[in-house]
């Protein structure tokens, strides 16, 4: 089939975002999971007028694409993801522009902190195991888990500042 | 730029993340402050040097509620009353000691009418829109809490009662940037500079009533 001439085809936005996750996140899943939040929240004839799709995705950053018009509702589609398959995750937006260069070169080039794995046992601010390490963020899995269940996170948040004996 | 400021957010021992954890975070996302609220329930826990600068009150009857108002008032900068019982939240809105009332939308209907809003008005009590329904809810419980929501917005416009919007988080994971809180907020029919005044003036003048009502009280 002939392709659309340009100015017939649909105008996009592409919307560079964040991910903050506990567990590593596959793009087909956080694709799979935008659809049903988006479905849930705008209907069938919403979703095809939004007409969202994950353009790139590193695990950590990404570009979602969407219909011109129908920005803010894919906004509200990002900020209402608060889990995938039990594993806790916040979709943040970084910015919005009209191509996919412009938007890997003003949003998606800043490096981000490596995160890695320790293990050392604290009892400052609460007793358990450090797991993770990502700049100043440090994640403890409690032994009292009465905290995350009631947070439904699977960490206790702290930072270099709280324990510095972690450092 | 609008100084953004959420604050409705729950910290160690009460959620997962400690304050300074939770500052980092919300740092990051565009917030210039956060106020570290405990739900009175929760009060106890936190050890004397560090207790959170607001407390949302859980009260089971208005006696009781009265009383923890009486409490909390000289020790927090910010008393807010956790709502869903429709009494709770007429006393709440009767109280000029109150400065928010936390979603009063979680009991069985929408939790406020006209003569509530008047109250509310009248004794400069706010109303928070806590916003983590979004991503915590499933869909009928969420389009119920929106629908009701909405209702309350409107009636808040109409009785110029002032709006706050938080996002009641228990991590870092629960925070959603300002941007993001806007487009959820164009859903409860606020418009750009409204949900700007309910995530920046709004609470920054809520924090500033909350010194001077503690000072006078002490």
């Amino acid at each position: 089939m002939k392709p659309l001439s340009p100015t017939l085809r649909d105008d996009y936005r592409y919307i560079a975002f964040r991910l903050n996750f506990e567990d590593p996140i596959r793009a087909r899943d956080l694709q799979t999971e935008i659809a049903r939040t988006a479905k849930s929240l705008f209907g069938d004839v919403g979703v095809s007028k939004l007409n969202v799709r994950v353009v790139a995705f590193d695990g950590t950053k990404g570009l979602v694409r969407c219909n011109i018009r129908y920005v803010p509702e894919l906004q509200v589609v990002l900020a209402s993801i608060g889990k995938i398959k039990s594993n806790r995750l916040c979709v943040t937006t970084i910015g919005t522009s009209g191509t996919i260069k412009a938007a890997i070169e003003k949003y998606l080039q800043i490096e981000e902190k490596t995160r890695r794995n320790i293990s050392s046992y604290v009892t400052v601010p609460v007793s358990g195991k450090a797991v993770r390490i990502c700049g100043e963020e440090i994640d403890i899995v409690p032994e009292d888990r009465k905290t995350v269940d009631r947070a439904d996170v699977q960490f206790i948040g702290i930072t270099i500042d709280d324990n510095e004996r972690l450092i | 730029m609008h100084a953004y400021v959420d604050i409705g957010v729950h910290a160690f021992p009460e959620g997962a993340d400690t304050p300074k954890r939770l500052n980092l975070a919300a740092y990051s996302l565009g917030f210039s402050q956060i106020l570290v609220t405990a739900h009175s329930t929760y009060w106890s826990q936190f050890p004397d040097s560090s207790l959170p600068s607001g407390v949302e009150i859980v009260a089971a009857t208005v006696r009781d509620l009265r009383k923890k108002i009486a409490f909390f008032r000289d020790i927090s900068t910010i008393v807010s009353v956790h709502g869903g019982d429709e009494r709770i939240n007429r006393a709440a809105c009767k109280d000029d000691r109150v400065d928010v009332l936390m979603h009063p939308e979680r009991g069985k209907y929408s939790g406020i009418n006209q003569v509530t809003a008047k109250l509310a008005e009248k004794n400069d009590v706010a109303l928070g829109l806590s916003l983590d329904y979004f991503w915590k809810s499933e869909e009928l419980q969420r389009s119920r809490l929106l629908a009701f929501q909405r209702r309350n917005v409107s009636l808040c416009k109409k009785f110029a009662v002032q709006l706050i919007i938080t996002s009641d988080a228990y991590s870092h994971l629960d925070l959603r940037a300002p941007r993001q809180l806007k487009a959820l907020a164009g859903l409860l029919l606020l418009n750009d500079s409204e949900a700007d005044i309910a995530l920046s003036k709004a609470p920054l003048s809520i924090m500033k009533r909350g010194r001077q009502k503690k000072e006078e009280n002490l």
